[in-house]
């Protein structure tokens, strides 16, 4: 369970985190509703990969360096 | 009878501090709570004597000071033990402050996304500094995977860098939405108690079911409090891992 909840955590955090972003973009730039649906994609993105990295099928960011 | 089960987390003005900016900055119960987590952690760390034959609660203190020492030195390495205040003062107000929600009519202050993002941000900002200390502009590599074609980079630059970003969300909405859970879910079993109650006798009867349940509940979110405090912990134990050793 401890598990599941980590990776579903880091994969809601990727679309709310994208979501917020894209809103705070518009609401600057007053683009809506673009920035919404581009960021909250990059920010699902983002989610998957991190998921993907929690679960150990990914490499690490921090790998690069 | 029926409680709201929101209602436990309404933040109460207390008295006012000041006011900056037009903002009222005021003294609140989550304050109080928070106030009331360092106070007793304070009592247990520098109130319970330095004796060599320790009694019961020197052990406490002994034992929480052992357990986070050696969570950082297997996670972080014995490098890691420069971040050894930090973690232990991040551990020990989240444990403290969880297991005082537990108790009824208490408020739970990680229950507000807004304590745990600022512990999680506070996280984030040592590890970034660390890490641009430590590596100087190689820290930005971070970003660039190798052996990406070009006509790909931009999006995947941007990709990495919100997941970068995502790190202290997912860090701080976990301890936030277990907590928030936790106590709703308590609360509304609870809350059943007093709605079969109010039935009459077979009422009463039916209501020994969510009273039991919310009897083991309440072992479990104790568990929850400490478990969660714990995972906070090593998850702050592998971000500064990935600060100090970087490439590993």
């Amino acid at each position: 369970m401890a598990v599941g909840l980590r990776l579903s955590s880091e994969l809601v955090a990727g679309v709310l985190g994208g979501a917020a972003l894209g809103w705070g973009f518009d609401r600057l730039l007053s683009t809506s509703p673009w920035g919404l649906i581009v960021f909250l994609l990059l920010g699902f993105t983002a989610g998957v990969i991190n998921v993907m990295r929690t679960a150990g099928v990914m490499a690490k960011q921090n790998e690069r360096l | 009878m029926a409680a709201d089960p929101i209602q436990q987390f309404a933040l109460k003005k207390i008295f006012t501090i000041g006011h900056i900016g037009g903002q009222e900055i005021a003294f609140t119960n989550s304050s109080a709570y928070m106030f009331l987590s360092v106070a007793v952690i304070s009592l247990l760390m520098l109130g319970t004597g330095r004796q060599l034959i320790p009694g019961r609660m020197q052990s406490v203190a002994e034992l929480s000071y052992e357990f986070v020492a050696s969570t950082i030195r297997s996670t972080a390495g014995s490098e890691g033990m420069k971040f050894f205040p930090l973690v232990f003062s991040l551990f020990m107000f989240i444990c403290i402050s969880n297991v005082i929600g537990v108790i009824p009519y208490t408020f739970t202050v990680s229950s507000h996304l807004i304590v745990t993002f600022g512990l999680a941000v506070l996280v984030f900002l040592i590890v970034v500094f660390y890490g641009f200390y430590k590596n100087g502009l190689k820290f930005f590599k971070l970003f660039v995977p190798s052996g990406v074609p070009l006509y790909i980079l931009p999006l995947v630059v941007v990709v990495e860098v919100i997941s970068f970003f995502l790190k202290p969300v997912s860090h701080s909405v976990r301890l936030f939405a277990n907590m928030l859970a936790g106590h709703i879910a308590l609360k509304v079993f609870a809350s059943f108690v007093g709605m079969l109650g109010a039935i009459g006798f077979i009422g009463w009867v039916g209501a020994v079911l969510p009273l039991g349940l919310t009897v083991a509940l309440t072992a479990l979110e104790l568990l929850v409090a400490f478990l969660q405090a714990y995972v906070f912990t090593i998850l702050t134990c592998i971000y500064l891992n990935d600060a100090i050793h970087p490439g590993h």
